[in-house]
């Protein structure tokens, strides 16, 4: 809302100067965007003052672009010696009552403790216009429809006039269009002008839009209605569209003699939709569909028609038409002095409210013993009749915000609010999520926050199509789908590297993915490049064990049991590098190495090898172990521990040499562990050496040679006769 | 003929040599210039008080040998510090890096969502996790916004296509902001409430230097029988005040949330040009940090709650608008781009 400081002194003597009075209303919610000295109009600002006779204006301004070219002219002169400029404030959606000059000028004088003026107005006999007939079909869109009739001599508007316009951002057209439109930005009611002689059966008909119906709006674009959209129309066609646009066929021309205004009140629901569905905001809409005055709309006439009269564009014929089938009567609020405290932690005195709430136009009833019937101070409450542009003061509370701003926020106290009872800890499940960052940050992968949705054909890679969720209203391909999986992501993110210099690159995400079976919360690792650079060696591509190892840190922290398998590897990874992980026998997650179509898919060469690692975090604290830890006494007895070097099958997997080791030791053997594993010269073609450490250790005494050989000779028995082992 | 401004001078002389020297080479060589017994300086000082008059030898005598002591004794302590600097057999160069599991780094946006974790934890907030993907219940009706409310276009919504099982109800959309999730808390749980609820909120905004279609919240909830605006003020001072600096300024303004009643926007001292005005606080001195407001009694209402007895304030912050200010970045974009001569420039 472009405000003309000057335009806002027709209503209250504000002194202060364009800054302060920003600084003033910004502090109670009106946020300043913008000042701007540049293009103001030079209306002396005490309109008791102001010549009657148009002539009178000063000629220096009747080029506005001479004002705006040099704007000190206006300042510097004499006779208009007080500081104007248009302060640019955003106006909340809850305030369209703000959305104009008398608006601003009510909070500008409740700031500032200044009486208000108005402005002036003919008064206008109700009584139907002999040759216009206006018939309101449709109160629950329109509940309130008030027209009058002029007679106008269309040609420029004043400068004064149109250089008031121009400064809050308005192109004047003529000065019976300037009239509606100067209506509208002092006083927030939206006006329309048809040509009388342009309406067929010189009739106004407020009906919904017929199937099929269509209009050619003001703006030249012929526009398609539906029946759930308000127009005014005249015996055979829309003319208007409600509280939106009017139509080209009955806009005012060069040629227009009479004019039949409009000023009505429409329900905010019906102009949004509207408006919404035509793609059109307005000024108008944008007044509409927050709420306007009910009480506006004949007070909208008559402005309009004094401003007519003074700018000798037109004159009334005959009176008002208002159609206002259920009269409301304002809200009345019940507002306790005891609540103001309980909301704000401060008593604001009793005048304070009085005064402030009065200045903005409440009626503030005398102060009375409140609910409680009791004569404290602190029961006291007052009636306050709400005035009817404040569409949005429903209850008490907001009343309380009106006395909270204008006391001022920075003057109410700080304090902190008590606590009651102790605070439990964090959710277990961002514990959870803190802990396997902190793991994964001391394993040397960084941290990645990729977008939770995806590219279609990206995240095809990755889960099924039916259980993609795709986004109904997208921003972009780019962002078409929820992530079924980190991974799509990730890999975004490693390419993103990759294309500037970094070849070695792990990243790790915790976040959410979302299929058609739900939310979860996931943990995700690509890995891709070399692994253990150091001056000192030790340099060597990433492999599936950096990833398998870091999965197994991660159950290790969280004290789950996970089993790897290969009968069900996802697509995305290459059979034979991967395996799936479970946990208490459900799907966890997988790792392996990515399949060179899905490395392709997100932009890195298919040549280069990445490997992942995705945990449900969900299915790990299904299974998180929940017996208390208990720490065991440590062992008392020495231990045996044996080596033995076995050739066996390369296919032979190194978990069923050590089942057949456990199938058939005592329970003294405590751990197995290969230390090596190796294939070339000496071992044959298809065959590994595979070295293990055996420890043994009783907790009852100690173990003798004799018996652990007996064990190790049992053992080495087994992997022969079981995996036609050949020890070397 | 030998004084003792002859002593003075080759005492300045040797301290001066000595304190260039830096090998033990040059020790020696030192020691023989000084000491030597054929050509040593001193040497020949001693021998040149034998010739003088009776009356001065035993005085100059005296200043003689106790330059002779005197450097001997330094040259000892020299050598000594020389060969204590001496690298040993089998020394390591202790300048190579060290090996070890580099350390990966901690993402800007978790420092600062953990920062703030940490500081509400420490007033007594408990930290609680929602679902991303809501139904229209929990995100707008139960906050104030029933359908075709004009907020609703404030935060213009991502939907889903088809609905997808949710917590309770199917949910149809991205959350815009953190707070179904205090519907939620105060749905199963009774005040007092104290709570705050970090996450990934989601709005239909284009990319560009300050948006991003999703972006991190941190938004907070206390409900009892005696909490006013004035501890709203208190809470979000101090918080200000320890996310920043302690002397930073706060101002609230009024402002409008379908959600609170009174609502208030927080502002903080630019912090680029300390209040003083430039271009990122657009001239005013300030920068906008902060949405909060007295919960609206009408939100109470509908998780069950007497909104005569209880009372209530909330608050939201955008994780990346700190991260920015207080990381100096210019681009949000950055935050989601994961590039790693980004990320590294955060410590673990």
């Amino acid at each position: 809302m472009k405000l003309l400081v000057s335009w806002l002194r027709d209503f209250v003597d504000v002194t202060a100067s364009p800054e302060e009075l920003g600084e003033t209303l910004s502090l109670r919610g009106f946020e300043l965007a913008s000042m701007d000295r540049s293009a103001i109009g030079d209306r002396p600002s005490a309109i008791g003052h102001r010549p009657s006779a148009i002539g009178d204006h000063r000629s220096t301004i009747a080029d506005p672009r001479s004002t705006i070219a040099d704007p000190r002219s206006t300042i510097d002169d004499r006779q208009s010696p007080i500081d104007d400029a248009v302060l640019d404030f955003e106006i909340t959606a809850n305030r369209p009552d703000a959305l104009s000059v008398i608006g601003l000028a009510r909070e500008a004088a409740t700031a500032y403790s200044l009486p208000m003026r108005k402005t002036p107005r003919k008064p206008l006999p109700a009584a139907d216009p002999d040759n216009v007939t206006v018939t309101l079909e449709a109160p629950d869109l329109c509940p309130r429809y008030a027209a009058a009739v002029a007679e106008v001599t269309i040609g420029p508007s004043p400068a004064w006039l149109a250089t008031r316009l121009q400064a809050a951002g308005v192109r004047p057209i003529n000065n019976v269009v300037d009239v509606t439109n100067y209506v509208l930005l002092e006083l927030g009611q939206p006006l329309h002008a048809f040509d009388v002689d342009k309406l067929a059966g010189k009739e106004l008909r407020i009906r919904r839009a017929k199937k099929g119906e269509r209009i050619k709006t003001l703006d030249g674009t012929d526009r398609a209605l539906d029946p759930e959209m308000l127009v005014i129309a005249d015996s055979d066609k829309a003319q208007a569209i409600a509280g939106v646009m009017g139509g080209s066929f009955s806009e005012v021309s060069s040629s227009t003699k009479t004019i039949v205004l409009e000023s009505a009140c429409f329900t905010p629901k019906s102009v949004r939709l509207t408006s919404k569905r035509l793609g059109l905001k307005t000024e108008a809409s944008a007044r509409f569909e927050r709420g306007t005055d009910i009480s506006a709309p004949v007070a909208g006439l008559e402005r309009a028609v004094a401003l007519l009269e003074e700018i000798g564009a037109g004159r009334a014929r005959g009176g008002v038409v208002d159609r206002y089938p259920l009269p409301t009567g304002p809200r009345k609020l019940l507002l306790r002095q005891a609540r103001i405290q309980r909301t704000l932690g401060q008593v604001v005195a009793d005048t304070d409210v009085h005064r402030f709430l009065t200045g903005l136009g409440f009626e503030v009833g005398p102060a009375k013993a409140g609910p409680d019937h009791s004569a404290r101070p602190d029961d006291m409450a007052w009636e306050v009749t709400v005035p009817t542009w404040r569409v949005d003061v429903l209850r008490e509370v907001d009343l309380i915000e009106e006395v909270g701003r204008h006391y001022g926020y920075d003057r109410l106290p700080t304090t902190f609010p008590p606590l009651t009872a102790p605070t439990p800890p964090p959710a277990a499940g961002i514990e959870r999520e803190r802990l396997v960052r902190r793991i994964l940050l001391a394993a040397g992968c960084s941290e990645a926050l990729t977008f939770s949705f995806v590219d279609a054909a990206l995240a095809a890679h990755f889960a099924d199509a039916d259980a993609i969720v795709p986004i109904a209203n997208p921003l972009s391909a780019q962002f078409s789908v929820l992530r079924p999986s980190l991974l799509a992501g990730l890999l975004t993110a490693l390419a993103h590297n990759k294309n500037r210099e970094r070849s070695d690159a792990c990243l790790f995400e915790l976040g959410a993915t979302v299929t058609r079976a739900g939310e979860s919360r996931q943990v995700a690792v690509a890995w891709t490049g070399n692994a253990g650079a150091h001056w000192s060696g030790g340099r060597r591509p990433v492999d599936f064990f950096d990833l398998k190892g870091l999965v197994e840190r991660i159950a290790d922290a969280l004290q789950v049991e996970l089993a790897f398998d290969t009968s069900v590897v996802p697509a995305y990874l290459v059979r034979g590098r991967a395996a799936a992980i479970h946990a208490g026998g459900r799907p966890a997650g997988c790792v392996g190495m990515l399949s060179p179509a899905s490395v392709a898919s997100a932009g890195i060469g298919a040549n280069e090898n990445v490997y992942v690692a995705e945990l449900d975090l969900q299915a790990l604290a299904e299974m998180q172990s929940s017996t208390p830890l208990k720490a065991k006494a440590l062992p008392r007895f020495p231990s045996i521990a044996r080596d033995i070097s076995i050739v066996v099958d390369d296919t032979l997997p190194a978990a069923t040499v050590r089942g057949t080791i456990r199938s058939v030791a005592p329970n003294t053997l405590v751990s197995v562990n290969e230390f090596d594993r190796y294939q070339g010269k000496g071992v044959p073609e298809r065959r590994v050496s595979l070295s293990l450490r055996l420890t043994f250790r009783s907790p009852e005494r100690t173990l003798t040679d004799a018996e652990v050989q007996k064990a190790m000779d049992a053992i080495i028995a087994a992997l022969i006769k079981e995996h036609q082992a050949v020890q070397r | 003929m030998t004084t003792d401004s002859d002593i003075t001078r080759l005492r300045a002389e040797f301290q001066q040599e000595l304190a260039r020297l830096s090998s033990e080479s040059d020790l020696q060589s030192l020691r023989d210039k000084y000491l030597g017994r054929k050509s040593g300086a001193v040497t020949a000082l001693m021998k040149s008080v034998a010739s003088a008059p009776a009356e001065l030898k035993p005085v100059l005598g005296k200043l003689a040998n106790e330059l002779k002591q005197e450097i001997e004794q330094q040259l000892i302590e020299r050598k000594a510090a020389l060969e204590a600097t001496k690298a040993p057999v089998g020394a390591v160069d202790i300048t190579l890096s060290g090996r070890g599991p580099s350390l990966g780094h901690r993402h800007p946006l978790t420092i600062v969502r953990e920062q703030i974790e940490a500081i509400f934890t420490r007033m007594g907030y408990q930290v609680l996790r929602g679902p991303e993907i809501e139904d229209d219940y929990h995100n707008f009706e139960a906050l104030n916004m029933p359908a075709e409310h004009p907020a609703r276009d404030m935060q213009d919504t991502l939907y889903l296509e088809g609905e997808v099982p949710g917590l309770g109800r199917p949910a149809t959309l991205l959350r815009t902001h953190t707070s179904p999730m205090q519907i939620r808390y105060m749905e199963s749980h009774e005040p007092p409430v104290r709570i705050i609820v970090p996450g990934k909120v989601y709005r239909r905004d284009d990319l560009d230097l300050t948006h991003t279609p999703m972006f991190q919240q941190v938004e907070g909830l206390v409900v009892g029988e005696h909490v006013t605006m004035a501890d709203l003020k208190g809470t979000l001072i101090s918080f200000l005040h320890e996310l920043f600096e302690n002397r930073t300024k706060v101002l609230f303004r009024p402002s409008f949330f379908p959600y609170t009643e009174p609502s208030a926007e927080v502002f903080i001292g630019c912090v680029f040009c300390d209040a003083t005005g430039c271009p990122v606080c657009k001239r005013t001195g300030w920068l906008e940090i902060l949405g909060s407001g007295m919960v609206h009694p009408a939100v109470l209402e509908a998780v069950g709650y007497d909104a005569e007895r209880y009372t209530g304030f909330a608050f939201g912050v955008g994780i990346e608008r700190v991260a920015m200010l207080k990381y100096g970045v210019e681009d949000i974009r950055l935050f989601y781009e994961n590039d790693l001569r980004f990320l590294e420039q955060f410590p673990l």
